[in-house]
């Protein structure tokens, strides 16, 4: 209950935190991924021509949302949550706490900004009437809590271990870069050439893409295999990120 | 009769060295997999502490003594590296400056925070917060980021905090020494008052005037370890007699050869006894001082006596030559005299008692011994001796704050 309480406090300050200084405070997480939105039509429709392949495939902008803004949400929240324990320091050494709390509550605010712009780009898209089916919110909203799991463990992971290596930071940026052009997000799996299709499926994030596009296009399908595998590893690597920061946590004084 | 608060067994906490930063790596993968970090450095080794409710530690000691580590440990910001803490009860702490405030962040926003750190939900908050802003007494500073606070108004707010949370165990580390002079009264008479009312206190100050005056027992840390622990009169009195004799740096002189001398100390007696130890003293007792001394040409020496501070500070000093007496001979070469100083006036502290051998002359000085002595006693007078006094156009005003300190034994 106090842990919830916390958790739900420095939430609040992370969100604030994220506005603090604006005018439009709040209605900018609405804004900027509009803007984005209309920078991408431009760049990738009227200026790459992008299409993607298929018969009755939808246009490429809803393509492209419904997979890039599920991923900034996941990219974002490792890679700002990695540093959470680190920026605390001062906290840390002055008030004993439970650390997750910190983790979660970036994390958390990552995945709260980002899916706010994500629900209002789909409302706007499914009202322009660009094939975006807008009873997949639902669903679309489920598949968010297996993909806030996952990024929860692995940031858990990163936090802990940036304590004692603090380059950790820096290389994630890269990490992010490859593992966000090697998920079918620009593209679709399909136009990936047959013998190097297999390795897509190493990517935790493919399986997302997929299923966004699957239930709010109507694009592909997903099956049930692929999302009990993806439930699973979810599951196990938020327990494992727990354990690995639980193990870490009592020394995180002796090297901050 | 009553369960301690806080059960200290053993306690010990090493930091791992880290010097470069593939240490740290290191580090990293040994903790992974469970193996033993050789390069580490103590700071606390096997404390054995209990703390009662209703007392008041005084916890004192040099800079990097361990008395921090010690107090994070007990308040878990810290885990020990063998040992255990057990603490039963809400713990209020106060750790260095700033109890974790975030800087960019106003008075009243980092309140709430650090109220909900300690545990208090909304409702309970908004009842405190004018108490909380009221106790600070910053004015208009609540509503500024804490960056621009100075370190004074800092510890107000933090101080604030925690003395509206009325916690079980009030654990503070050195904040007192920040505040100004009208604030540290306030968080002093606070304490007090908290203390009546069966709070339970741990201080770590350098100011023995504070520890002496919050707490009724302390607990002395030297090099990470437990030096003294016991009634905080006691104890830091010792502590003070020890940074006396560190101060004093007597330079090493060079044993001369005694025995060829004209005249030397070959015994003295404090009350009686002959021991290299420090004689233990109560305030007011009598001391007496009885030397003998050997003259090589049986010339009849005169005896100097003096009494001195831990760090050198000349208390009294009289000789024979100047009272006009002259020891009696009480051997083939020896001679003997004794002084007594009836109902010493030294205040409690660690002192030295010097006997010299001088020749028949007064003027030469050939031999001196010395004997330590540790006057015991509660007493929160300055200075070395009690001067005759008494006060004149006053009235009786005994404080009632300390009535409740027969809480325990």
């Amino acid at each position: 209950m106090q842990v919830a309480r916390l958790t739900l406090r420095f939430f609040r300050r992370e969100l604030r935190n994220r506005f603090a200084g604006s005018f439009t405070g709040g209605l900018w997480a609405l804004l900027q991924p509009l803007v984005q939105l209309a920078v991408y039509a431009f760049v990738f429709v009227q200026v790459f021509k992008s299409r993607v392949p298929g018969v009755d495939a939808p246009g490429y902008v809803p393509f492209l949302v419904t997979a890039l803004w599920p991923w900034t949400a996941f990219s974002e929240a490792i890679v700002r949550s990695t540093t959470a324990v680190q920026d605390n320091a001062a906290l840390i050494g002055k008030v004993a706490l439970p650390r997750e709390v910190l983790v979660v509550a970036v994390a958390a605010s990552s995945f709260a900004v980002h899916l706010a712009g994500f629900v209002a780009i789909l409302i706007v898209l499914a009202v322009a009437g660009d094939g975006v089916h807008i009873a997949g919110l639902a669903p679309a909203l489920l598949l968010y809590i297996p993909l806030f799991a996952l990024a929860l463990g692995i940031a858990l992971i990163c936090a802990a271990v940036q304590v004692f290596v603090r380059d950790l930071v820096q290389a994630l940026g890269q990490i992010m870069m490859l593992l966000m052009f090697a998920a079918p997000i620009f593209y679709d799996s399909a136009q990936v050439p047959e013998s190097m299709r297999g390795w897509l499926a190493f990517n935790p994030f493919t399986y997302y893409a997929d299923a966004f596009r699957a239930v709010l296009l109507h694009h592909g399908e997903v099956g049930l295999g692929r999302t009990a595998i993806a439930l699973a590893t979810a599951a196990i690597v938020l327990l494992a990120g727990h354990a690995l920061f639980r193990r870490l946590d009592p020394h995180f004084e002796d090297f901050l | 009769m009553n369960a301690p608060l806080i059960e200290v067994r053993g306690l010990g906490k090493a930091y791992p060295k880290v010097h470069r930063n593939a240490d740290r790596l290191r580090s990293l993968m040994r903790l992974m997999f469970n193996m033993r970090d050789r390069d580490r450095i103590d700071v606390l080794r096997n404390i054995d502490l209990d703390v009662l409710r209703g007392e008041s530690l005084g916890l004192i000691g040099e800079n990097g003594a361990g008395k921090s580590t010690l107090l994070k440990l007990i308040t878990g910001v810290l885990t020990p590296t063998s040992g255990t803490v057990q603490v039963h009860g809400t713990i209020g702490a106060l750790l260095e400056l700033g109890a974790g405030f975030h800087p960019e962040y106003s008075g009243r926003d980092n309140i709430a925070m650090a109220a909900a750190l300690y545990g208090l939900d909304g409702a309970r908050l908004r009842e405190r917060i004018p108490e909380i802003i009221a106790f600070a007494d910053i004015g208009d500073y609540i509503d500024e980021p804490v960056k621009h606070y100075s370190s004074g108004m800092v510890v107000r707010l933090g101080f604030a905090v925690v003395a509206s949370l009325k916690p079980d165990i009030l654990i503070t580390d050195e904040v007192l020494a920040v505040g100004d002079e009208s604030f540290q009264k306030k968080c002093v008479r606070w304490i007090e008052d908290y203390l009546a009312g069966g709070g339970t206190l741990m201080l770590v100050s350098h100011s023995m005037y504070h520890v002496q005056k919050l707490c009724r027992h302390a607990c002395w840390l030297r090099g990470g370890e437990i030096a003294m622990v016991g009634d905080v009169f006691d104890v830091t009195q010792a502590y003070l007699a020890y940074h006396e004799r560190k101060s004093a740096a007597v330079p090493e002189r060079a044993e001369i050869a005694r025995a060829g001398l004209e005249f030397n100390v070959v015994g003295v007696e404090l009350n009686g006894v002959d021991s290299e130890q420090p004689l233990m003293l109560e305030s007011g007792a009598n001391l007496r001082i009885a030397t003998r001394v050997r003259s090589r040409d049986g010339r009849v020496p005169c005896l100097a006596i003096g009494i001195v501070r831990a760090d050198g500070t000349a208390v009294y000093g009289v000789s024979s030559e100047m009272d006009a007496v002259a020891p009696e001979r009480s051997g083939p070469d020896e001679y003997h005299g004794e002084i007594e100083f009836a109902e010493l006036t030294l205040l409690p502290g660690s002192y030295a008692v010097r006997v010299h051998a001088m020749d028949s002359e007064g003027v030469r000085l050939f031999d001196t011994v010395e004997r330590g002595i540790v006057v015991r006693g509660a007493s929160r007078e300055f200075g070395l001796v009690r001067l005759a006094h008494r006060w004149i156009g006053v009235r009786d005003a005994k404080p009632a704050a300390r009535a409740a300190d027969g809480a325990d034994a």
